[in-house]
């Protein structure tokens, strides 16, 4: 076990706890809303529709933001060989991060009101964005906090000369996260134009920014976990962060195609953003690699089990899911439903907050001075949540299938209370792998805010034989489940495509059921075992003598 | 770099070579960027819309205070929960917006509907005078009259304005005359074709059941011009406050007006708030929202609904 050996990672604690706390409440809110799609009359008139999701979505960024700055901060340390700078700019971040969340909850509910609280032209309480909900005032709190990060990132480093690629990623990463909010800070009054440049924040933050963060955390934590090489991983880091920027910086042409602006983009959208899974592949790739670089048995079972999730579901939500919907001739249709729900839930959850409670799980003991600690509920949870996830995606697709043939091919898209009764099974189904979700992030949440302060479990960890669905994993196996999960992913958009056909149109809904009936179920499945075979096969392995990682990381470390 | 000692090292020149490809791109997103914006592509901007002189900009800045994209979506982004606005201008028309908005809560009845076309800029904006040639123009508008008028909706009532009303109107006319290059795409099949022929057989069915009974009363009368008015959009039969006060308790009781004067309400008080509302306005309560019915309604029928509302003292029907 590496003890902590630089005082100020220990300030990382604060933002991994309240990333726990909003998590749970964000959950909350969506399942509220699962509610609120089935009766749409609850709570109406008290907590609107509009202002619950506002703080769903709202949460959800803060709490991985507040994911990613623990992450930081807990490697920032390890990646400058020396405290981070000025502590005190840090813990002023975290309040100020909390000012934020209770000020920007509390103003969501104006919405009900009419009120922005318009001064200079500016909305300084809420703005009624999608994602850009929140109100001026927080926005330049928020980009001060950024600031704050940036300059303690960078003043922490080492000297520019001697950064490796991990090094570059998380630096860039910050100072982009910091000038990429700024694009949301203005009102724009052409439709077209607000829209073009709110993609900047969303797209360029979800798909340039958090993808870079993303990449540097998840090598530097293989490096961690798996004495994974530097350098090898600095290759990864670079050609990871090349390709996502390669298709992602006009990859953004996707959210293009339909806003107001000219047809050409739906050639670059096309084009570039079905390039956008190649980091990610490459990305999926690394992870198998350094997971097997050596047969070692893994000490923190629930943190890599969270660290494979963010990849696969990344593969699987922002890729495979991202591409089916991502060509003019088949966003056409999926635009404006619920099947750009179940890509959305599944690349943002999966990704980014898969990573942040992998971090927490990785740190959180270590910050308190655990060795061994009873990893079963943290295993659990991970198989509630992931599961749940899953689910809620086959339901948003499922749900989002119908809404496009109802929508589109019906053309009923006003709620003349045709739309709903035909969605109900899968608006039931919702809140049913939403109650399986909230049990595990309740579960989880738990188990990291009490971890090390229980009385230890000691577990008896039951051996895995290293035979069948626990033998090891070999590249081929890997490279076919993927190859499983991309065939279903091409049916997915075979069927989105046959929106286009005659038949469909003239009413026949057999093939888009028949293909998001084999596609959605066959992909969301895939992944699901195939992740319990990974899981299986480093299970196998055998319980980790504890002590022996801290040797190998110190070496790795060293440049 | 993952070069090893000694071997001839290609990844720098590699990783050049990339950065240049991404500075080109970049190049390119920028002048695609312009392109979208140039005058010449023709895309129409709020400054150049307006609706009864009212503002699409500042019906912008309505649409984003009422967080209206958390439920709808436009131009495609929002929330999948309630149906896309961008082009319900052009479908159901100024008229059928201006009876719907104040109270969300229920659909409008082709009397609201009417009602609003009594106001000459909401007609001159509509393109139409009567209400049979505006349904005629505007199917979207019939269709949501005869499938749902006078029921309850989904949408809860908003504290709107008569200003921000129209103001919204102003940026929905604006959108909706937006170039979205063909989305949403054009529905081949009517799906409400089915729909449609069934109902008419279901209305026929109860016809006959209401005509065998007596002549109604005149509670009863009041009670059915309520409901085909489309008063009850906004007025419950309890004392629950919807957009205007609730009927239930209103009859008999003391109501005080903006001026800090008070009177009670009586046949002729309500008989001037239904054809003159703005005459005198209660106290918290907002100007202009609720339409004049002079000229709508003739005298025998305001007298039926204002015995209605007698009747409904106490809050029983």
């Amino acid at each position: 076990m590496i003890r902590i050996e630089y005082q100020t990672q220990r300030l990382s604690l604060r933002f991994f706890m309240l990333m726990l706390v909003l998590f749970l409440f964000q959950t909350a809110f969506g399942l509220l809303l699962t509610g609120q799609h089935i009766d749409p009359t609850l709570l109406a008139g008290t907590l609107n529709f509009n202002v619950v999701r506002a703080e769903h979505t709202n949460l959800g960024i803060l709490w991985v933001l507040s994911g990613f700055i623990g992450a930081i901060l807990f490697v920032g340390p390890l990646l400058s060989k020396r405290e981070l700078a000025a502590p005190g700019l840090i813990r002023f971040l975290f309040y100020a991060l909390l000012a934020v969340v209770l000020w920007n909850v509390a103003t969501q509910v104006l919405a009900e009101q009419g009120i922005a609280g318009w001064w200079l032209g500016q909305p300084l309480l809420q703005e009624g964005l999608e994602y850009l909900e929140a109100g001026r005032i927080v926005d330049v709190v928020i980009l001060v906090g950024f600031a704050i990060l940036c300059h303690v990132v960078w003043r922490s480093f080492p000297p520019i000369s001697q950064w490796n690629e991990i090094h570059w990623g998380l630096g860039i990463g910050v100072l982009a996260l910091t000038l990429v909010w700024i694009f949301g800070m203005f009102f724009v009054e052409r439709i077209d134009l607000q829209e073009y440049f709110r993609w900047y924040v969303v797209h360029y933050w979800v798909e340039g920014v958090w993808e870079v963060i993303h990449i540097s955390l998840v090598g530097f934590l293989l490096v961690l976990m798996f004495r994974a090489d530097v350098k090898s991983v600095g290759f990864a880091v670079f050609w990871g962060i090349s390709l996502v920027w390669l298709s992602g910086l006009l990859g953004n042409a996707h959210h293009y195609f339909w806003v107001g602006t000219p047809e050409f983009w739906q050639f670059w959208g096309s084009l570039f953003s079905a390039l956008e899974p190649l980091p990610l592949i490459f990305c999926f790739w690394h992870l198998y690699l350094d997971a097997h670089q050596d047969g070692e048995p893994l000490a923190n079972m629930p943190a890599f089990a969270f660290l494979l999730g963010s990849v696969v579901l990344e593969q699987v939500g922002a890729g495979i899911l991202g591409f089916t919907m991502t060509f003019a001739l088949t966003n056409v249709w999926s635009h404006g439903t619920w099947v750009t729900l179940s890509h959305a839930h599944l690349a943002l959850f999966g990704t980014f907050g898969m990573l942040g409670i992998a971090t927490a799980y990785y740190a959180i003991p270590l910050m308190r001075g655990v060795g061994q600690f009873d990893q079963r509920p943290g295993r659990l949870a991970f198989w509630l949540v992931f599961t749940g996830m899953l689910g809620l995606c086959f339901a948003f697709a499922i749900g989002g299938t119908v809404q496009v043939y109802v929508y589109r091919t019906l053309g009923l898209d006003w709620f003349g209370g045709e739309v709903a009764p035909a969605m109900l099974f899968a608006k039931l189904l919702v809140p049913v792998f939403g109650l399986v979700f909230t049990i595990g992030a309740g579960l989880l949440v738990y188990d990291l805010l009490t971890l090390g302060l229980r009385v230890p479990v000691p577990a008896a960890a039951r051996p895995v034989a290293a035979t069948g669905w626990g033998r090891r994993l070999s590249g081929w196996e890997t490279g076919l489940w993927l190859l499983a999960m991309w065939v279903f992913g091409a049916v997915i958009t075979l069927g989105l495509l046959s929106f286009n056909l005659r038949t469909v149109q003239d009413g026949s809904m057999l093939f888009p059921y028949l293909m998001a009936g084999i596609g959605y179920p066959g992909l969301l499945l895939t992944t699901l075992l195939f992740v319990a075979r990974f899981l299986r096969s480093l299970a196998a392995r055998g319980p980790a003598a504890v002590s022996d990682q801290a040797v190998g990381v110190a070496a790795s470390l060293a440049r | 770099m993952s070069c090893a000692a000694g071997e001839p090292c290609e990844e720098g020149g590699r990783r050049r070579r990339a950065l240049v490809v991404l500075g080109l791109m970049g190049a390119i997103f920028i002048v695609l960027s312009v392109a979208s914006f140039l005058d010449s592509r023709g895309q129409v901007t709020p400054v150049s819309v307006s609706y009864a002189g009212f503002d699409a900009v500042q019906g912008k800045r309505v649409f984003q205070a009422y967080n209206c994209m958390g439920c709808h979506t436009i131009v495609g982004n929002g929330a999948y929960f309630a149906p896309d606005l961008t082009k319900l201008y052009g479908r159901v028309g100024p008229a059928w917006l201006e009876a719907f908005l104040p109270s969300a809560g229920s659909w409008p009845t082709s009397t609201a509907v009417a009602l609003q076309l009594r106001d000459a800029a909401t007609a001159g904006e509509a393109g139409a005078a009567s209400i049979d040639a505006y349904l005629k123009k505007y199917p979207a508008a019939a269709e949501r009259v005869e499938r749902r008028g006078g029921h309850m909706t989904l949408m809860p009532n908003l504290p709107l304005s008569r200003n921000e009303v129209r103001e919204l109107i102003a940026f929905l006319k604006y959108s909706s005359a937006m170039n979205t290059e063909g989305w949403p795409p054009t529905p081949r099949v009517a799906g409400l074709a089915v729909a449609k022929a069934a109902l008419p057989a279901a209305q026929a069915a109860t016809v006959p059941a209401a005509t065998a009974t007596a002549p109604p009363s005149a509670t009863q009368r009041g009670a059915d011009l309520a409901q085909s008015t489309g008063c009850m959009a906004c007025h419950s039969t309890s004392g629950e406050r919807l957009v205007g006060p609730g009927w239930g308790e209103l009859y008999g009781s003391d109501v005080t007006f903006t001026d800090g004067s008070s009177a009670r309400a009586d046949d002729a008080y309500l008989t001037q708030s239904i054809v003159d509302p703005d005459a005198r306005v209660v106290k918290d309560y907002v100007p202009h929202v609720m339409p004049a019915y002079a000229g709508v309604l003739d005298a025998g029928q305001v007298a039926d609904i204002v015995a209605y509302i007698r009747s409904l003292q106490g809050g029983q029907p």
